[in-house]
């Protein structure tokens, strides 16, 4: 089979889930989902044995203010937080994107499913701040014991840990 | 115990610590590069262990310790744990640029610092990693300093 | 009390400290007498927060950051990265290029399968093998440092092709290296496959089947052993392996044993598309330009390191540093995997079962926590080493 043959058997799996699709590359297909669909989107992928889950990428798209000098800057409270569930079967590769506001940045999780995504989801979860319902252990992962809780480093808002003082 | 005694007595034990120094590794965020070179130093090619270095398990018996890499967050409390471990006296030597300035790492979220940020250090051994040569050749000046 | 009392749960927590290997990590496993019970981890002793890092430093500046992300592997990383930077700036990297940094990455392999041989023998007790693994391995680290310059953390990989080049002194030294370490593999995959004490340790231990193999998500080596039939060098050739194909190693067995024999299948693997590479290096340039800016878009861009797929996704936004840059490690699914299958294994086959997937913690110190009832004590690595050992005598 072919990258686009395999692409293109993919996309039919999850298609009743898809809002928009996108080629960004020739071996890549990118199938936006809702939240709500993203769980049964990944299951009927798992169940199809059209390839395994490679990651779990988070993206931040905050929105900015320009305050009166003209200077752009990151509004910490307004944007949008993406997440891409990358699927891999041979040399194609499939994700699923969902986009989740900041305000209600919560998410089913797929560790009930698929027991490899609870190291991608945590890894999500501590750094962009996005929960994940259902998930088996909400523990700290990579980040250290005492990390200020509602900070996550991976938002752009983020430029760095104030100084202990 | 007279003066003269004590002497000796330290004399004797500056021999025993500069013959055989018993090393404990510790890495508190590094790459693994100086890591993986600090094991070449105890394997056939460069074999320390003929000179009566030792690599130990716990802090407790040992004299140097040897770090790699920038500190984070996460090991900094370790770090200075294991140092605290270490009977008196001990020396820090730190291996790689990491060490000494962070490196590559530095400005990174989750690194405090260099390794002299946090614990004493007596010798620095630069490099990306350092050559085993040269992690020998560092413990080497340190043992020398001890002597005098 | 009425109700008749739980048997105690005996908690053994390993890390974060480590005195012969490689990174720190924790574990913590529940034991009931003997065998385990459950297992969980905690990563992040290493943590850097570099993901963030490269968001503030421009491309060329990263390319030397993710070539630190794991000593061991650095080459592959900075491939990894470079071909996603190349593949963003639609920029095609010329053959030599390519057939150069496939002869690096395979060398890079060889190197730390022979590690990790050494790391796990020890792991085992068994201390000869691992001398001799390492006194083999310098070969190649010589070989490494003949052609780079540096035995670790090379740097041979730029922007748009590589800095180093290969001569006649270089393949012939490349070569003879090649034909003394096939020989030094064929004696330890024998001392793999036929050492009674050693077998007593891999055989039937920390036993995947296919089928858990696949669900947890396992990959490279530890997958393979297992039977998972995937490797990216295969499956979605880059640099020069369409021209240099290698042939997939699998197994069916899912032990231990299964994964030293992988692996060491693997190095012939390598001996064989090394002396290819050298006997059929095409000629032409090294370098291609490559802009310092470049243009917006997002791409996927994954290579086989020795420890399995590594994923790297870039997204830029147009200008000289990155949006996004996120790197899955291989270590990071084995994780899943390995914590999975350590349930139901005796505690002192524990350092045999973490060692077989090679695990790389900066892609993680390990301490033991020994807890019984409200009573914790903690363990280090080394106590469960010589645990398991002296529980095999």
């Amino acid at each position: 089979m072919d990258i686009d043959q395999k692409l293109q058997a993919g996309a039919e799996i999850v298609k009743e889930w898809v809002i928009s699709t996108s080629n960004p590359e020739v071996n890549r297909v990118d199938l936006v989902v809702a939240p709500e669909n993203l769980k049964k989107a990944v299951a009927a992928m798992l169940d199809s044995q059209w390839g395994y889950l490679s990651a779990i990428t988070g993206l931040d798209h905050p929105e900015y203010l320009t305050d009166e000098t003209g200077v752009k800057k990151v509004d910490p409270d307004r944007g949008n937080l993406e997440l891409l569930y990358h699927f891999s079967g041979g040399a194609a590769v499939l994700t699923l994107r969902v986009t989740l506001p900041y305000s209600e940045a919560v998410i089913d999780s797929i560790c009930d499913i698929d027991m490899a995504a609870q190291l991608y989801e945590r890894e999500a979860a501590e750094l962009f701040g996005i929960e994940f319902r259902g998930a088996p252990s909400t523990d700290h992962l990579v980040l250290p014991d005492d990390w200020p809780v509602g900070v996550y480093p991976l938002r752009k808002a983020f430029t760095g840990l104030k100084k202990e003082s | 115990m007279t003066t003269p005694m004590v002497g000796v007595i330290e004399k004797v034990k500056t021999w025993a610590r500069v013959n055989s120094p018993w090393v404990i590794h510790f890495n508190s965020g590094s790459c693994n590069g100086c890591d993986i070179e600090i094991l070449a130093t105890l394997t056939p090619r460069y074999d320390v262990e003929r000179f009566g270095i030792k690599l130990q398990g716990s802090p407790r018996h040992a004299d140097v310790l040897i770090c790699t890499g920038p500190v984070t967050l996460q090991a900094r409390d370790r770090l200075v744990r294991v140092y605290e471990q270490m009977p008196e006296p001990k020396f820090v030597v730190a291996v790689g640029s990491c060490g000494i300035s962070s490196g590559v790492f530095q400005g990174c979220y989750n690194v405090v610092g260099n390794i002299g940020d946090v614990i004493p250090v007596n010798v620095y051994v630069p490099g990306c990693p350092p050559r085993p040569e040269a992690i020998i050749y560092g413990v080497v000046q340190l043992l020398k300093s001890l002597q005098n | 009390m009425g109700a008749e009392k739980k048997p105690e749960k005996f908690v053994v927590s390993i890390g974060p400290q480590h005195p012969a290997l490689k990174e720190p990590g924790h574990f913590e496993f529940a034991v009931e007498g003997e065998i385990v019970t459950s297992a969980t981890a905690r990563l992040g002793f290493v943590h850097r927060g570099m993901e963030k890092g490269t968001e503030s430093r421009t491309w060329v500046q990263n390319l030397y950051l993710m070539e630190r992300v794991c000593g061991i592997c650095s080459a592959v990383h900075a491939m990894a990265y470079a071909q996603g930077v190349e593949k963003l700036a639609k920029v095609e990297v010329p053959p030599r290029a390519r057939a150069i940094r496939q002869l690096i990455a395979e060398l890079e392999r060889i190197h730390s399968h022979l590690l990790w041989l050494g790391v796990a023998a020890h792991e085992g007790g068994f201390d000869t093998l691992f001398m001799l693994s390492w006194r083999d391995r310098e070969t190649v680290m010589d070989l490494l440092e003949a052609i780079t310059g540096n035995r670790v953390n090379y740097s041979a990989n730029v922007l748009g092709g590589v800095k180093i080049d290969i001569d006649e002194v270089k393949s012939a030294a490349i070569l003879k290296g090649m034909d003394f370490l096939e020989e030094r593999t064929r004696h330890y995959m024998k001392v793999v496959t036929e050492d009674e004490t050693f077998l007593g340790r891999t055989r039937k231990i920390g036993t995947m089947t296919l089928e858990q193999a696949l669900r947890l998500g396992s990959v490279g080596p530890t997958g393979r052993a297992s039977g998972v039939p995937y490797d990216v060098r295969v499956d979605a050739p880059y640099a020069a392996y369409q021209d240099f194909p290698v042939n997939i190693v699998t197994d069916t067995a899912g032990d231990l044993e299964a994964r030293f024999v992988v692996r060491i299948k693997e190095l012939y693997e390598s001996y064989r598309v090394i002396r290819e590479l050298v006997d059929h290096m095409p000629a032409g340039e090294l370098t291609t330009r490559i802009p310092r800016r470049i243009q917006e878009g997002e791409v996927v861009s994954r290579v086989e390191a020795p420890r399995g797929e590594l994923f790297y996704f870039l997204k830029s936004n147009g200008t000289d540093m990155p949006e996004r840059i996120k790197v899955r490690t291989p270590s990071l699914c084995n994780w899943g995997s390995i914590l999975a299958t350590a349930v139901g294994h005796r505690l002192a086959d524990m350092p045999m079962i973490l060692a077989g997937i090679d695990p790389c913690f900066s892609c993680n110190d390990r301490m033991i926590l020994v807890k019984r009832g409200n009573d914790q004590t903690v363990w280090t690595w080394e106590d469960l080493r010589r645990y398991g050992i002296e529980y095999y005598k």
